[in-house]
């Protein structure tokens, strides 16, 4: 399993994680983040898709 | 029905004399978070701004754009309807799922020492004349020069290529239909160009921009050749005038704020932050389109299915709620704007825009001091996109 944080500060909602990794990332039906800090191995190519697509970079990969 | 009981202000966006910077913006942003026009809401303030922008309530709501001007079929019309900015749900999320990688930041950091050295070619060309065309010597030939550094396609092509974005974004104007034969013509031949240079890259793959859309694959799933294609021609199309507009605009700003122009001549590390103080409060797209796309009721305010939405960017990113010093600040800590729009169709090229203005702004500085306007300057209207379409200054070369 690896591990996710998401900058709350940062986080402005647009919603682009969600497109990339849905199974991690998803935006509620108020348009709010909302994600599994964990995950599986094999999400780890989409999860950094999610990562580098984020337009504030409000996402980091934890070792 | 609205139970807010405050006078609603409203704005007449197509008259030609519409301004955003102006007094009567102001005065409707204090009176009310939206106003009424003659063509939908829109939307003043930065919080509702920030929170409609993402709304699952509206979508994007331009795919009818060519049906409003009449233009039911032909190469524009069926370009328009399958791309990105147009496409919603699944569909939507398919192709961006695909385009993205390509648009990575780190691949895009790799670009830099080349928008470096284009950016000193351009001003060597006219450094010692102490005086230039802003738009035709520098923001023209840099953004364009840009996308063909990214499509990886000789630099000298690009009158060719601004000529052709120029035309087809003539589709976006209220002269649409008049233009209609002109728009035609420059989508065929973008066509030609792109379908050339896909089957050059998948015939010949290399580690480049083009390359990297050719092969995207996820999931087994690829792009097909009219979807790159697409894809092409969405870049040239988006990425062009967008960014020759907004160095404009910064040109425009800092010489209205000659103090920060000379902060960031001495430290060119703030390129980034002028980049978005220069975006928060002078943007090229005054504002962000949605549509309803059922019944929703937002702040008290019923919104029917079907309403058209604008999101104020200049008056949301000048908002005193949000930002009590509202002036441009390089050394300020500001909430993000939305200049490149926001949620799920926030702009794909963000990140090359932000990285070659970011690069081109603190060189200029560098090397020209004390720009200022020196007359025959000429705009767009600041209905949507705005802009100079010729910006003449002057300023004193730098030692």
């Amino acid at each position: 399993m690896r591990t996710i944080d998401v900058d709350r500060s940062l986080c402005d909602n647009h919603g682009q994680c969600a497109i990339a990794a849905p199974e991690v990332f998803r935006m509620n039906t108020d348009g709010v983040l909302e994600y599994e800090p964990t995950f599986d191995d094999a999400l780890l190519d989409e999860v950094e898709e999610a990562i580098d697509v984020c337009p504030v970079q409000a996402i980091f990969l934890k070792d | 029905m609205s139970t807010s009981t405050v006078e609603v202000p409203y704005l007449n966006i197509s008259d030609p004399s519409f301004a955003m910077q102006s007094e009567e913006l102001r005065t409707a942003r204090e009176q009310s978070w939206y106003a009424r026009t003659n063509f939908g809401l829109a939307v003043l303030r930065y919080d509702e701004v920030s929170k409609l922008l993402k709304s699952p309530k509206l979508s994007q709501g331009s795919a009818k754009w060519p049906a409003h001007n009449g233009v039911h079929g032909g190469l524009f019309f069926d370009w328009w309807t399958k791309n990105l900015l147009v496409l919603e749900g699944e569909d939507h999320h398919r192709i961006r799922r695909l385009l993205n990688p390509a648009f990575s930041p780190r691949l895009i950091k790799e670009l830099v020492p080349r928008f470096q050295a284009l950016a000193n070619e351009l001003v060597d060309a006219f450094i010692d004349k102490g005086e230039c065309e802003f738009i035709r010597d520098f923001a023209e030939p840099y953004a364009t020069r840009v996308l063909t550094i990214l499509l990886g396609i000789p630099e000298s092509e690009w009158p060719k290529i601004a000529r052709l974005a120029s035309t087809v974004g003539l589709a976006l104007g209220v002269t649409f239909k008049q233009d209609l034969d002109k728009v035609e013509a420059a989508v065929a031949e973008l066509y030609d160009y792109a379908e050339e240079l896909i089957r050059d890259r998948q015939a010949n793959p290399g580690e480049d921009f083009v390359s990297r859309l050719v092969l995207a694959s996820r999931d087994g799933d690829r792009l097909s050749d009219e979807e790159l294609r697409n894809a092409l021609v969405l870049l040239i199309f988006g990425g062009m005038d967008t960014t020759r507009n907004q160095l404009g605009l910064a040109m425009q700003s800092f010489i209205r704020n000659p103090q920060q122009w000379e902060l960031l001549a001495e430290r060119p590390d703030l390129g980034g932050k002028a980049v978005e103080e220069v975006m928060r409060t002078n943007p090229t797209v005054t504002w962000v389109t949605r549509e309803a796309v059922e019944d929703f009721e937002y702040q008290g305010l019923a919104i029917a299915k079907g309403t058209t939405v604008h999101l104020f960017t200049q008056s949301s990113g000048t908002d005193p709620r949000a930002f009590p010093n509202p002036e441009m600040d390089l050394l300020g800590e500001h909430a993000p704007h939305y200049g490149f729009g926001g949620g799920v169709h926030h702009c794909l090229g963000h990140f090359v825009a932000r990285a070659d203005m970011s690069e081109a702004l603190p060189l200029l500085a560098s090397r020209l001091a004390n720009p200022h306007l020196v007359g025959g300057d000429e705009w767009l209207p600041d209905s949507g996109n705005t802009g100079p379409i010729r910006l003449p200054i002057g300023f004193t070369k730098r030692s």
